[in-house]
């Protein structure tokens, strides 16, 4: 994943600001999402920690969530995280973002803006070099909604 | 009368504002209770003063429905308080984003701030009792068990010591809250469906109440808005100079869809936004009619395959062994909200913070617009909730007004900005109950009993345009309700579904679909009634059998004296709907005047709520529900010509107004294991109640609203 420096600064100072939000761990991973974590990566045993999640606790629309994903890593050759990814169990895609990175990097540290279909977990995922996967989750309130029976 | 009214409540304003010591936090509303310095949150739905005040916390908002005093007493009840200190406020938005939501869900909407939050605020209420009790209890020496509360008293009679809660509430703060505490038995309720005097209602009554429109800081600018006329259009260009000089005007402000002119006062604003030439593109959308949305609506009415949303049995097998076989077409169209209070937000944007006063239905939805608007963070950002004049679902999920005035006051930082729409913008740029057209077939028997029922509906969604995500195979779940979860016992049924969604912006109008559903479903029953030879009410009861739905139906019946012949010249009409989780039925007597003039007599409405908080608030809500149906069945029609509402105020979107009012008699019958809504559910029966006994008393059966079309008028 490229983004160019000024989109990626402007991103982090948006993220900084909601991190002051309370960012939850979550305990595990939604139900709805055992299939596509069973997907990616296998059998593997997700550990929590290591990766914290940045995320607007409330979100308008969802359409435009600003968020941010970093990894307590060196980035060294020997020790560096390997690949950063965002799932949404509610979503009709829950696969939001696979990134792949390297010790090159230097921090590691992914900006994007994703679309949160509904109130739900979103759960972050981080692999490192020796294999071991990490997590952070935070609960997403998307705001909007109305009457309806 | 009314300009020096407006004086000295604009004088109050101004001087309460100047005590607080500025313009940021110190707006003092009327009505509203705000905790003083020495009050003690005992807990974050409790807050009691030493003088036994009781200030409880509320997250939902008053829209005119009672909510203030109804969620009180859910509190009130498991607190045993007295009631006569019990003062609401709202629950601050921005603490509640820092507390990481801390008061739970904000929205006022879906009928559903008692049934929703009805079981935690009893908690909230023994929580704070128990821990009041402990510290009473830990201060004495004595175990909690022996102590006793009555009305803000706690008293150990063994030793003959009493406290009261303004004595204990420091001590008791410092104590666990309990997250289970012990609830009362239904049966000790002794506050939960009393009639206390509402909160609300003394201020508006008096002309104190404080709407958003009425916020008035020092400094404050005014802004008068034009939005793009033809929907989906967008802001080509302005000229500014033509009224830059104009008098007061400070500044013009654009948005995407929008320009705006800000001037010392309202007036000026918005002389000189009428006076301002604009050029919009109308992105295609400018030969768009009511006429073509038919048009377009007609084509899910005749498409081969649509989605289906529920299937019983054999349809095609059904009418292929009818002996008879009923079809209706029924359609109506757009309604717009038209609150009281046209939409209005006034914020102030200074030092990286950002302040908004609004009257919404839904803080949260309200703090976030205005963060993601100006990229202000959440915790920057304080929502300053005003009772609204008249929500209707306008002012919920859709909050333009609160983005169009922050976008408006970041480009003045530090000067107040009050973005007042004008009623002609309001009826124009409304979110508006969709279009609908449904197509019915029902098949009869040789003996008239019902045995097939055919519903395609097309119509425009609203969830698609907010979440989409709730849409599967096409389907709206919303739109398709009083259909596909309908109550009777028809062994064929299919429900098929076309999404057609037209440029008009939909929006969630009080009771939604079951403002046009029900009127469809109810009349064409009446309709296989008719043509089965079988009186309405009797032909309903079998198919309804072990549902609430009869109960509340044959409440009705009864209260209106269905079997027996009404008065000459009245005619009888009849309908039941559940929604909204309560089961409502509506029976009407009315007569017609040469054809033409409907004078309804009576209207009686049933409700099965489960539970009632309010009582007298229940009786409001089936009045005010009552008076919607009518008003929409009757008067209110939005068209479309050239992209745009053709209508712009209240001469060509009229209410109904007070002579065409009839006398409403309610009945609420709470069977008591469950809880249901009643800000909407009455709407759904009163409507086809009206349609159906129209057709007793002409014989001309009504498919489509409003009345006034088919050259009906209401007697005044």
């Amino acid at each position: 994943m490229r983004l160019d420096i000024g989109r990626r600064r402007a991103l982090q100072a948006l993220a900084a600001g909601a991190c002051l939000l309370a960012v939850r761990p979550a305990s595990a991973a939604s139900a709805e999402l055992d299939p596509v974590l069973r997907e990616v990566f296998g059998g593997r045993e997700i550990r929590e920690g290591r990766v914290t999640l940045e995320l607007p606790r409330l979100a308008e629309s969802g359409n435009v969530v600003p968020v941010t994903v970093s990894v307590d890593s060196p980035m060294t050759p020997q020790d560096h995280v390997k690949s950063i990814h965002l799932f949404a169990g509610k979503n009709p895609q829950p696969r939001v973002l696979d990134t792949q990175l390297g010790p090159h990097n230097g921090v590691a540290r992914v900006s994007s803006r994703i679309r949160i279909a509904q109130s739900q977990q979103i759960l972050a995922v981080a692999v490192m070099s020796d294999d071991s996967a990490w997590s952070a989750a935070v609960d997403v309130v998307v705001t909007i909604t109305g009457c309806g029976d | 009368m009314t300009t020096t009214f407006k004086e000295s409540r604009r004088d109050f304003l101004v001087k309460s504002a100047a005590v607080t010591g500025g313009l940021v936090l110190g707006i003092r509303m009327p009505g509203l209770a705000q905790a003083a310095g020495d009050a003690t949150e005992v807990t974050h739905w409790v807050v009691i003063q030493p003088d036994d005040t009781v200030v409880i916390r509320i997250a939902r908002s008053e829209l005119g429905q009672g909510s203030f005093t109804g969620l009180s007493q859910l509190v009130a009840e498991e607190l045993e308080c007295d009631w006569n200190k019990v003062r609401p406020e709202y629950a601050d938005v921005n603490e509640h984003v820092r507390r990481d939501r801390i008061w739970k869900d904000m929205l006022t909407g879906g009928s559903r701030s008692i049934r929703d939050s009805q079981e935690y605020l009893r908690k909230a209420g023994a929580s704070a009792r128990e821990m009041l009790v402990a510290a009473a209890a830990q201060q004495w020496g004595v175990p909690a068990s022996q102590c006793t509360v009555s009305k803000s008293v706690i008293t150990h009679s063994a030793s003959g010591r009493s406290t009261t809660f303004g004595k204990v509430a420091s001590a008791a703060s410092m104590l666990d809250m309990p997250e289970n505490p012990k609830l009362k038995d239904k049966k000790d309720w002794k506050l939960i469906g009393t009639s206390p005097a509402r909160f609300d209602v003394p201020d508006k009554s008096t002309g104190k109440q404080v709407y958003a429109a009425d916020v008035r800081l020092p400094g404050t600018v005014y802004a008068s808005i034009v939005q793009c006329p033809v929907f989906g259009g967008k802001l080509v260009s302005y000229d500014e100079a033509k009224v830059r000089s104009m008098r007061g005007v400070k500044r013009v402000v654009a948005g995407e869809d929008w320009v705006a002119v800000v001037a010392d006062n309202w007036w000026r604003a918005n002389q000189a936004v009428k006076a301002l030439p604009v050029q919009w593109d109308e992105a295609g959308n400018g030969d768009v009619s009511s006429d073509s949305i038919m048009q377009f609506l007609r084509t899910g009415i005749d498409a081969k395959d649509v989605p289906v949303a529920r299937k019983d049995g054999d349809v095609d097998r059904a009418f292929a062994g009818a002996a008879k076989v009923i079809e209706a077409e029924y359609h109506s169209g757009y309604l717009n909200h038209a609150t009281m209070e046209p939409q209005c937000a006034t914020a102030l944007f200074k030092d990286d913070r950002l302040d908004v006063w609004v009257g919404t239905q839904n803080g949260e939805a309200t703090i976030t617009a205005a963060s993601e608007t100006v990229g202000v963070p959440l915790e920057n950002v304080y929502v300053h909730k005003t009772h609204a004049g008249g929500g209707f679902g306008r002012r919920g999920p859709h909050q333009e007004y609160t983005r169009q005035a922050v976008t408006i006051a970041k480009e003045m930082p530090g000067t107040p900005v009050c973005l007042q729409w004008s009623r002609e913008e309001d009826i124009r740029h409304g979110r508006y109950r969709p279009v609908t057209l449904v197509k019915l077939r029902g098949a009869l028997d040789k003996d008239g009993n019902w045995i097939g029922w055919h519903a395609r509906q097309a119509d425009q969604s609203i969830i698609v345009t907010v979440r989409p995500a709730m849409i599967e195979n096409g389907i709206d779940p919303i739109n398709t309700r009083s259909f596909r979860d309908n109550p009777y016992k028809v062994a064929n049924f299919t429900n098929e579904y076309a999404m057609r969604n037209p440029h008009v912006p939909p929006g969630f109008w009080r009771a939604v679909a079951h403002t046009n559903n029900p009127f469809y479903r109810e009349c064409f029953i009446d309709e296989l009634a008719h043509a089965a030879g079988k009186d309405p009410y009797q032909f309903r009861r079998p198919l309804l059998q072990g549902t609430k739905d009869l109960a509340v139906l044959d409440a009705v019946a009864k209260a209106v004296n269905w079997n027996s012949r009404p008065a000459r010249g009245v005619h009888r009409g009849i309908a039941v709907v559940d929604s909204y989780g309560s089961y409502t039925a509506a029976a009407v007597e009315l007569s017609v005047e040469g054809g033409s003039v409907i004078d309804v007599k009576r209207v009686i409405v049933a409700i099965d709520c489960g539970n009632v908080a309010h009582a007298d608030a229940v009786n409001g809500q089936i009045e005010s529900g009552v008076i919607w149906g009518l008003s929409a069945i009757m008067h209110e029609d939005i068209t479309i010509k050239d992209g745009r509402v053709e209508q712009s105020n209240f001469h060509d979107y009229p209410v109904l107004r007070l002579a065409e009012t009839p006398t409403i008699e309610s009945i609420v019958m709470p069977s008591g294991d469950f809880w249901g809504g009643v800000g909407e559910p009455p709407i759904g029966a009163v409507i086809p109640a009206i349609g159906n006994a129209i057709f007793s008393a002409t014989g001309k059966r009504i498919r489509s609203m409003p009345l006034k079309h088919h050259g009906f008028s209401y007697k005044t």
